[in-house]
């Protein structure tokens, strides 16, 4: 299986660099979501990504007061990013443990194709295995 | 930083880096280095989707020589950095750059300009970009630039 296979759709969230972690955390719940984009300031600038579990390893895990913690301080800035589609998802997942992230935007060339998280890469893995079982069979 | 910071198309360097195959020894990675005077080594995939890999001065400094290997036993797959570590975003302020390294733990990154390769940025073109950009602020102001 090749990362063409598993992008699924671009859809996502943005919030601005200025966001408090409790505005993020009521963008993720109202989105239903586990990730954020966290939009540029200038041209020159990298987009950044939060996710839930930074939230709550983060200043949750802390104590810290939600509506003072600038999001910024837990995000992960600048992003992952892949271009190869031909990838196996074998390198897709080696990738996510090297760089300790769960989500990578694909490129396309210049096109943004979306977000590829651990859940797809797993899902991916799962129905290789039932296709060989089937086979089996 | 000064007034116009630096961007990522200011620092990259466009060359090829040469190859070597995943099963050749740390010891020939070393004297291909030394050949080429280049610091990392491109390790070719085996068929489509296979990945790129990279091997630099710094996995060969770390993971053979400080761990007391012997250089010609240990091979380059097994030490090499897989898959690649890239940038896309040629207008990428320097500072995300450096923060991307700092990131992945790798001391060279490809840079890829819309899809197509355009070279290489290591940690060796992030200093020599800052000292550029010194010594050009240094001179318009009419000082000279001493190097220490």
């Amino acid at each position: 299986m090749e990362l063409r296979d598993i992008v699924s759709d671009s859809r996502h969230v943005t919030i601005k660099s200025s966001a408090t972690v409790s505005d993020a955390l009521v963008a993720m719940i109202e989105n239903k979501t586990d990730f954020l984009l966290i939009d540029r300031d200038e041209p020159n600038d990298a987009h950044g990504i939060v996710t839930r579990w930074d939230l709550v390893e983060g200043p949750i895990a802390r104590g810290l007061d939600l509506a003072t913690t600038s999001v910024m301080e837990y995000a992960r800035k600048p992003l992952v990013v892949m271009n190869n589609l031909d990838l196996d998802i074998r390198w897709v997942a080696k990738k996510m443990a090297n760089e300790g992230v769960s989500k990578i935007a694909v490129f396309d060339g210049e096109n943004f194709l979306g977000f590829i998280s651990d859940v797809d890469v797993l899902k991916a893995a799962a129905s290789k295995v039932r296709k060989t079982k089937g086979t089996k069979k | 930083m000064n007034a116009k910071s630096l961007i990522l198309k200011d620092v990259v360097k466009t060359f090829e880096l040469p190859t070597i195959q995943r099963d050749a020894t740390v010891a020939a990675a070393i004297r291909m280095m030394m050949e080429n005077n280049r610091w990392s080594l491109l390790v070719p995939r085996r068929n489509k989707t296979d990945a790129y890999g990279i091997v630099t001065k710094k996995d060969l400094i770390t993971k053979v020589v400080a761990e007391g290997k012997d250089p010609a036993r240990v091979k380059v797959k097994d030490v090499m950095s897989k898959p690649l570590v890239i940038l896309t975003n040629l207008s990428l302020d320097l500072r995300w750059v450096a923060k991307a390294m700092a990131n992945s733990e790798v001391s060279t990154i490809v840079v890829f300009d819309k899809g197509d390769f355009y070279g290489y940025v290591t940690e060796g073109c992030i200093l020599e970009g800052m000292y550029n950009a010194l010594r050009r602020a240094k001179l318009e102001q009419g000082v000279d630039f001493v190097s220490c």
